[in-house]
């Protein structure tokens, strides 16, 4: 019995099967490898070459008893490891691992295929764990490659060839696509999204809840987009595209934070003007606040709070690509007086610290008539005062502001809306530093503003009574611009040569933005397709009120249709002649020459048909006679047909000149 | 592959001798080297006995003759048991049927009861006499001729006996170029001294081993098979062809494409060969409105594609 496993294991479709099987696991496996643990990648090779090599030595595989400690060893070490083994990347290394140990124990073809079903299970755990754009061709890929691995381990007695099984796979996965199409648009989405996993993750750069000079300053090199914003209509223009971020209050007189209390009522706001409807798409970056337009109307849905300072904010930090729709007004007014404890928090600065800007702003502010002309004179000083705008200034003393007002003279966004607002409320106006973005680059492609790290800003409101917060940008006096013209123009030198060259080599400009476009479709309305986008879908279908149960009734009905197609596709077999090249050659070949006027009788041989055709057509049969002479000898003759010679009596047959003339 | 040149010169000497019948010479040989028997069906006077004689002496075999009489018995054909008195034993004498190419001339002449005796001894390649079974001689070729014309006083073979014979061939008359130099030439039986042969028993025995594996691809058996179809289904015709007539029409189309010089039997192989193979053994519901027998059986294969 053994010697007969052994030379079974040694036939040739067997090595196949387990060489195609490992090879896919692996591959399922490399998915993954940035993920596992080095000594679980480790573990995993040792164990598919071990397998590889004591069945090309022809040895026994390791038997069940070592294959059980191996297996309890790496349960344990996964389960120390992950603390557990019930998240996605705890439970992909068990995975990972048990099908390489399933492996170990392949004896028959039913254990190669539960190798290749590990393989495909691990496909979708990357699907759950990453699901960038650029990933999905590897997924693809490595999905027909499985397929082709089933093929091939399907098919036991002949050695199927590798070309053959990749085009049965790839055949088969295209007919599987109208119903993962079906199942994508139609399988009804439960609220809130079930198949990301939490905590998978990864840090991203993005706007803190706190500032202080030099913090900024890490943003704005950085290139990555922070989120998309497309506009139904006419966008805003470009000096209008303040997208508000997080409100700082509490300054110790070297860095702003946000006020953690929110015992304070908003002040009730009049939108003026037009209001911009929009949709943004924020890419994850680990924190609760959401970006809008300032300012917007209110939260895209319940989940997302629009606080007292007019931010949006969620319960949870945003993990995964998100995409909201916002209405936005940039002219808002409020009426009302400021509540005395937001006055209070609006005026409060650390006591003893930034003296001579203190004396300053009491004084410029007895000079002013008014607020409004106080803030006036404010941006007056800046424009006039002889700063610069730079990305990078000297480091600032403990009493920044002094330091930066008399001092330096130099600085960012940062440092201006920092003394801008240090100078207000030390002469009396209640004032406060937003961050966020500014401006952002127009996709022209896809009709929409991409909005990168590099747009990272930060400004000021003032409380004006009567006008109630009001955007002021000492940025923009000092440096105009950096406002009109984006971040990029205004400082080439801070942007890398990559970046610089992807924006000014035109082709390669326009190649960014249409991949831009695709991964902003791919995230909009693919990844992030829910049960909205589900009833929206259903409505302009005709469905007056969608409910679940007719996406339901859509989706049996969808399958219904597709597995129909299929009985009717597969129902019945391809006759032999259709499956044989040589006799659809000769088929085709006949058609052609029926369209010739030449047309062989049904009855009639294919040598009979040569000399038919000398006798009347000879200049015709100068091309066809040779070929019905090798048909007859390849379809008749006493040779074993030789697919080399099949293959090529096929291009004759198919490329042969039919003109009499020729 | 090319014909095997004694196989060529045999059909070219017989071409000589029998003129203008060229395709009819080269069924007859094909029958012979299918191992099956041929039917001559003709008037006299066309070259029947003449063309069995030189096959006879082609191919190198023995030949007899026995002309078929209704008084013609049984034993006269087989062979009868004689007692010898200086052995006082019973000794079989062979009769005329031992030897290698009989021609059974006129065999419709004979009572039913000698027909018999010798379709028997066609089929089993046999005799048996007195309780001992005697072996015919390797080949063992029977050219049977018959009259059809000539209904008053014959007993016309029965269809389900005509299955025996491999093939009928109709001589018929030959055309006026080949008349002439006949009238010219003179006495055909003259030729036949300066007749060679071109083969003998043993070669003929090793060429018939030939036919029987010459290759048929998968293709072929299927036509063939739809051929035989066609013959059982066609709505004219009440009995189509049995297993055996299947396996004669193949072997008959393996000694075609031998003598046309192939390695493999085509399609053509078997059209070639079918209207003899297969006219005598078709039985129609109408004969006279389905006309003539070989004209029905061509008519018949082209209602059967060549391809699937």
């Amino acid at each position: 019995m053994l010697e007969g496993r052994l030379a079974a294991l040694r036939s040739r479709t067997d090595r196949h099967a387990l060489l195609w099987s490992s090879g896919v696991l692996f591959a399922a496996i490399v998915l993954h490898v940035d993920r596992l643990p080095p000594w679980c990648t480790l573990t995993i090779l040792a164990l598919i070459g071990w397998r590889i090599v004591t069945a090309l030595q022809g040895r026994q595989p390791p038997g069940k008893f070592a294959i059980a400690i191996l297996g309890a060893t790496l349960l344990l070490g996964i389960a120390s490891q992950f603390s557990g083994v019930s998240g996605l990347a705890g439970g992909t290394a068990l995975l990972t691992c048990m099908g390489a140990l399933k492996l170990l124990e392949t004896r028959s073809r039913r254990d190669y295929f539960v190798v290749i079903g590990v393989a495909l299970f691990l496909v979708i755990a990357a699907c759950l764990d990453r699901q960038s754009l650029l990933r999905l061709p590897l997924y693809i890929a490595i999905t027909w490659l499985i397929c082709t691995a089933l093929a091939i381990v399907g098919t036991p007695n002949v050695p199927l060839p590798a070309r053959r099984a990749a085009s049965i796979a790839g055949r088969a996965l295209v007919w599987a696509l109208p119903i993962a199409i079906v199942l994508f648009l139609f399988f009804p989405r439960i609220q809130g999204k079930t198949w990301t996993l939490p905590g998978s993750g990864t840090a991203v750069t993005g706007l803190s809840n706190e500032m202080n000079p030099g913090a900024i300053s890490e943003l704005t090199t950085a290139y990555d987009p922070a989120f998309r914003a497309r506009f139904v209509g006419r966008p805003p223009p470009a000096r209008e595209l303040y997208w508000r971020g997080p409100v700082l209050q509490n300054f110790d007189g070297y860095t702003w934070r946000r006020e953690p209390r929110s015992i304070y009522r908003q002040a009730p706001l009049q939108y003026l003007g037009e209001g911009y409807r929009y949709r943004i798409t924020l890419e994850p970056h680990q924190r609760n606040w959401w970006f809008a337009l300032d300012l917007p109307t209110g939260g895209p849905s319940r989940e997302v709070m629009f606080t007292w300072d007019y931010m949006l904010v969620s319960l949870q930090p945003v993990r995964q690509p998100v995409s909201y729709d916002l209405v936005s007004h940039t002219e808002t007014r409020t009426t009302e007086p400021l509540s005395p404890l937001q006055r209070r928090l609006a005026l409060h600065l650390p006591a003893g610290r930034n003296l001579r800007s203190h004396e300053l702003a009491v004084a410029m502010r007895a000079r002013a008539g008014s607020d409004a002309s106080y803030v006036q004179s404010l941006l007056a000083m800046f424009r006039d005062g002889g700063y610069v705008y730079s990305l990078t200034p000297p480091k600032l003393d403990v009493d920044s502001i002094d330091d930066f007002l008399f001092n330096t003279r130099s600085g960012f966004c940062g440092h201006y809306a920092s003394a801008f607002v240090n100078l207000a409320r030390a002469g009396g106006v209640p004032a406060r530093v937003v961050t966020g973005y500014q401006g952002g680059e127009w996709n022209p492609i896809g009709g929409y503003y991409i909005v990168r790290q590099s747009d990272a800003h930060a400004w000021a409101e003032v409380w004006l009574e009567g006008r109630g917060w009001t955007r002021v940008d000492p940025t923009g006096v000092v440096a105009p611009e950096r406002l009109d013209r984006g971040f990029f123009e205004a400082l080439p030198q801070a942007v890398s040569t990559t970046d610089r060259m992807l924006r000014e080599i035109d082709w390669l400009s326009d190649a960014r933005l249409a991949w831009d476009t695709l991964n902003t479709w791919w995230k909009d309305d693919v990844l992030e397709f829910d049960l909205g986008s589900q009833f929206a879908l259903l409505s302009r279908l005709g469905f007056d009120s969608p409910r679940v149960a007719q996406l339901g009734t859509l989706l049996a009905g969808a399958i219904a249709v597709w597995l129909g197609w299929l009985l009717l596709r597969f129902g019945r077999m391809p006759r032999a002649r259709d499956r044989d090249p040589l006799a659809r050659a000769w088929r085709r070949l006949g058609e052609r020459l029926a369209k010739a006027g030449v047309a062989r009788r049904p009855d009639e041989g294919p040598l009979d048909y040569a000399q038919r055709l000398r006798l009347t057509h000879p200049a015709l049969a100068t091309n066809v006679a040779p070929l019905a002479e090798r048909y007859a000898r390849l379809r008749y003759g006493p040779t074993p047909s030789d697919p080399d010679a099949i293959t090529a009596f096929v291009r004759a047959a198919n490329s042969v000149r039919l003109r009499e003339t020729g | 592959m090319s014909l095997e040149p004694d196989l060529a010169a045999a059909v070219a000497t017989l071409e000589r001798v029998i003129l203008g019948k060229s395709r009819q010479l080269q069924l007859c040989v094909a029958c012979l080297l299918a191992r099956g028997h041929l039917l001559i069906e003709d008037v006299p006077g066309v070259g029947k006995t003449t063309l069995a004689h030189a096959l006879a002496r082609v191919f190198g075999l023995g030949w007899n003759r026995v002309q078929f009489t209704s008084d013609l018995l049984p034993a006269d054909i087989i062979g009868v048991s004689v007692f010898d008195r200086s052995t006082q034993q019973f000794e079989f004498r062979k009769g005329p049927v031992f030897t290698q190419l009989l021609l059974a001339d006129e065999v419709n002449r004979a009572s039913p009861r000698t027909q018999s005796a010798l379709l028997e001894a066609m089929e089993e390649r046999q005799v048996s006499a007195d309780g001992l079974t005697y072996v015919l001689p390797e080949p063992f070729f029977v050219v049977a001729t018959q009259n059809p014309k000539e209904q008053l006083g014959t007993f016309a073979l029965p269809e389900s006996q005509l299955d025996r014979f491999l093939m009928r061939v109709e001589l018929g008359y030959p055309d006026a170029a080949h008349e002439r130099e006949l009238l010219r030439s003179g006495e055909r039986r003259d030729l036949m001294e300066r007749v060679t042969a071109q083969l003998d028993s043993v070669r003929v025995c090793q060429v018939q081993q030939r036919v029987r594996h010459l290759h048929v691809a998968d293709a072929l058996y299927d036509y063939l098979q739809r051929v035989l179809r066609a013959t059982r289904e066609h709505p004219e015709i009440k009995l189509g062809l049995s297993p055996r007539a299947g396996q004669g029409l193949l072997r008959a189309a393996q000694a075609w494409a031998l003598l046309a010089g192939r390695d493999a039997v085509l399609p053509e192989d078997v059209q070639a060969v079918f209207p003899s193979v297969a006219a005598h053994r078709l039985l129609r519901r109408d004969p006279v409105a389905s006309g003539d027998p070989a004209d029905f059986a061509r008519g018949l294969l082209r209602t059967v594609p060549v391809d699937a």
